[in-house]
């Protein structure tokens, strides 16, 4: 009786090692693993073997336009989105909590709407002929439409009202742990409002921006749908020319070269964001 | 006359129909520690906090050396304080904590240098300058605190309940502590608490805040000495209120009758009673005796328990009324002992004692 109930035990036992995770490799190497090591024989054997691929995508000025551009727009997207979700994270972490959960119900709200009806959206708002200009037109404001599509303004501003939630909810979090009394602290040792922002404020939310600013930064580098509808061909993204090399020119292995870059990249600043997460907690959430 | 160094005006606060301040009026003079004592709610910190500037009061003045401070934002109002919540820059070392008032001043390096180590050294955590708060204990932060608001030599030192945080232990040394800077620097204290055994232990006077008004004004003794209203007689110190009647007044001495029926004279009041009014004695716990002395009056009782406290020994007596009432005797400890379940006579002094309307 004793002995079956020993031998019980090891069943009972929570399962490790590598035989309970068994299923989740399988499922990962190959849904994810093969692909991309598929991905990136097809960029070091197509058409020829070689690295002819990586070559062309270095060495082109027209390819390098576009990488450049892409770290431009991700750039500009988390340089806007960190200036304008900061206030509101700011006004959320120290609102009454009764209205803040109203405020992020409206946030949250805005992040389970269809990413192409919110894109379409701005494309109403943003053309020619859409609200933003008729309004500016009829106040007197401006005589000619302000060119807001299908350019770089577009695409920032289309961009960040997407990426803001994933920018302000971390940042909310960091806020929060702020003890306001803090700033007070800081007022009363002679701190002006900016100081008190610049040396206490700033600084002590840094973790949140880097977290947040990382997030949407990689999410930018990799975006599609709202660069193509909002941007110009003049400032094509990353996404956009992988889509039509291998869509319309069918060169698959120009394409996987493209889409193994940007994965390195983006895997590069994901590493750099577990260092500072790891840091933080070195420091005791500093 | 001259000029108070810092004084508070008619000062009047109010949150909607809620008066928080109601037309305080405080003079302080330079080198004072005043504390602002009474129970939560009672507008002592609201008072403060227009002293700091994070709170703009509904009317009356804020003057320093004459001048008003109510129109000088909190950055500018040269003002130091120490908080109830650890309130340091957690990402900038305990040095960097204590130079910063200096920084945003632009003071040169070598002046920065030499007054922060000059004010870790004061709150001894000399050795502590290169450590982040967050590897400090309470009441080491609370000391680099002190340090911070004390760099750029402000004119008046505001605490908003600094030791509430920390353990008893803790809180005795560091009250020692505040002492002790308070001595050497000399800086205007204002000091904000409603533990009366710390405002006893540190003011030079102390501000009874009730109700958004202040009750009385005085030194520890005058307070526990002199209570102006049974308010500050049950706040301050231990006390025992016994029912009574007004009898009659002679020459600011009064005889009432107590509810047992015995009659006390020579009972000190300041105010006046009618005949026959309901009042309340109170007398102090350590104000009774175990045997009568000139001029004393004797109240039976029974003794129902005591307690051993050290430096004296609490009895629980009852008195022929049947009213519960604490006795600290200073002398005659082992008396007390003995005399448990005894009925026997305890003495006080009538002109220690207190008459307040019921």
């Amino acid at each position: 009786m004793s002995g079956n109930l020993l031998h019980r035990q090891p069943i009972l036992r929570r399962p490790d090692g590598v035989g309970g995770a068994l299923p989740a490799l399988t499922l990962i190497t190959l849904f994810f693993v093969v692909p991309v090591v598929a991905l990136l024989l097809r960029s070091v054997t197509e058409p020829v073997p070689g690295l002819q691929n990586y070559a062309i995508l270095f060495g082109d000025g027209t390819y390098a336009r576009v990488f450049f551009n892409t770290f431009l727009v991700a750039t500009v997207v988390t340089a806007v989105t960190v200036i304008v979700a900061f206030p509101v994270a700011w006004m959320l972490a120290i609102m009454p909590p009764a209205l803040g959960s109203i405020v992020f119900g409206i946030i949250i709200l805005s992040m389970w709407t269809n990413l192409l009806t919110r894109t379409y959206a701005w494309m109403v708002l943003l053309q020619r002929t859409g609200v933003i200009n008729r309004t500016l037109m009829d106040i007197g404001l401006i005589s000619e439409p302000l060119p807001l599509i299908n350019n770089l303004t577009g695409v920032t501003i289309g961009m960040v009202y997407i990426m803001l939630p994933f920018m302000i909810l971390p940042l909310v979090g960091t806020l929060r742990a702020i003890d306001p009394m803090t700033l007070r602290a800081a007022a009363l040792c002679g701190a002006s409002p900016f100081n008190a922002f610049r040396r206490i404020l700033l600084p002590l939310s840094l973790p949140g921006i880097a977290a947040g600013g990382l997030m949407v930064f990689v999410m930018s580098l990799g975006y599609f749908v709202t660069p193509t509808l909002l941007g110009g061909t003049s400032n094509m993204m990353l996404a956009a020319m992988i889509a039509q090399m291998i869509q319309s020119l069918l060169n698959w292995g120009l394409g996987s070269a493209a889409a193994f870059i940007l994965l390195l990249v983006t895997m590069a600043l994901y590493a750099l964001q577990l260092r500072l997460v790891g840091a933080k907690r070195m420091t005791g959430g500093i | 006359m001259t000029e108070p160094f810092l004084s508070i005006r008619y000062l009047r606060k109010t949150f909607g129909s809620f008066v928080a301040v109601h037309d305080v009026t405080i003079d302080i003079p330079k080198g004072e520690f005043l504390t602002f004592l009474g129970p939560s709610g009672s507008g002592k910190s609201t008072t403060l906090y227009a002293v700091a500037g994070f709170q703009q009061p509904t009317s009356g003045e804020v003057l320093l050396e004459g001048r008003s401070l109510l129109s000088v934002p909190s950055h500018k109002r040269n003002i130091g304080m120490v908080f109830q919540r650890y309130t340091l820059f957690q990402h900038l070392t305990v040095a960097e904590n204590v130079a910063f008032p200096l920084r945003v001043r632009r003071r040169p390096d070598a002046e920065v240098n030499r007054k922060v180590a000059e004010m870790l050294s004061l709150v001894r955590l000399e050795s502590f300058g290169g450590r982040y708060p967050g590897a400090l204990s309470g009441g080491q932060q609370q000391r680099v605190a002190l340090a911070r608001a004390l760099a750029y030599d402000p004119p008046i030192l505001l605490m908003d309940e600094p030791l509430s945080a920390l353990d008893k232990k803790l809180r005795e040394e560091i009250q020692a502590e505040i002492r002790r800077i308070h001595r050497e620097t000399g800086v205007t204290i204002l000091y904000v608490t409603h533990d009366q055994d710390e405002a006893l232990h540190l003011s030079d006077r102390i501000a009874l805040f009730r109700d958004g008004r202040i009750e009385q004004i005085g030194t520890g003794e005058d307070l526990y000495l002199r209570p102006a209203s049974e308010f500050v007689a049950s706040f301050i110190g231990n006390s025992n209120f016994l029912p009574a009647e007004h009898l009659e007044t002679v020459n600011g001495s009064a005889t009432i009758r107590l509810a047992d029926g015995s009659v006390v004279s020579g009972v000190r009041i300041d105010q006046d009673f009618s005949h026959g009014q309901k009042t309340r004695l109170m007398v102090r716990p350590e104000a009774f005796r175990l045997r009568p002395g000139p001029a004393t009056a004797g109240l039976a009782v029974e003794f129902i328990d005591t307690a051993f406290f050290g430096e004296r020994r609490r009895v629980i007596a009852r008195t022929a009324a049947g009213q519960e009432i604490d006795v600290r005797p200073t002398s005659d400890m082992a008396q007390a002992h003995e005399g448990i379940a005894s009925s026997r006579q305890i003495f006080f002094d009538p002109a220690a004692a207190f008459l307040f309307p019921a």
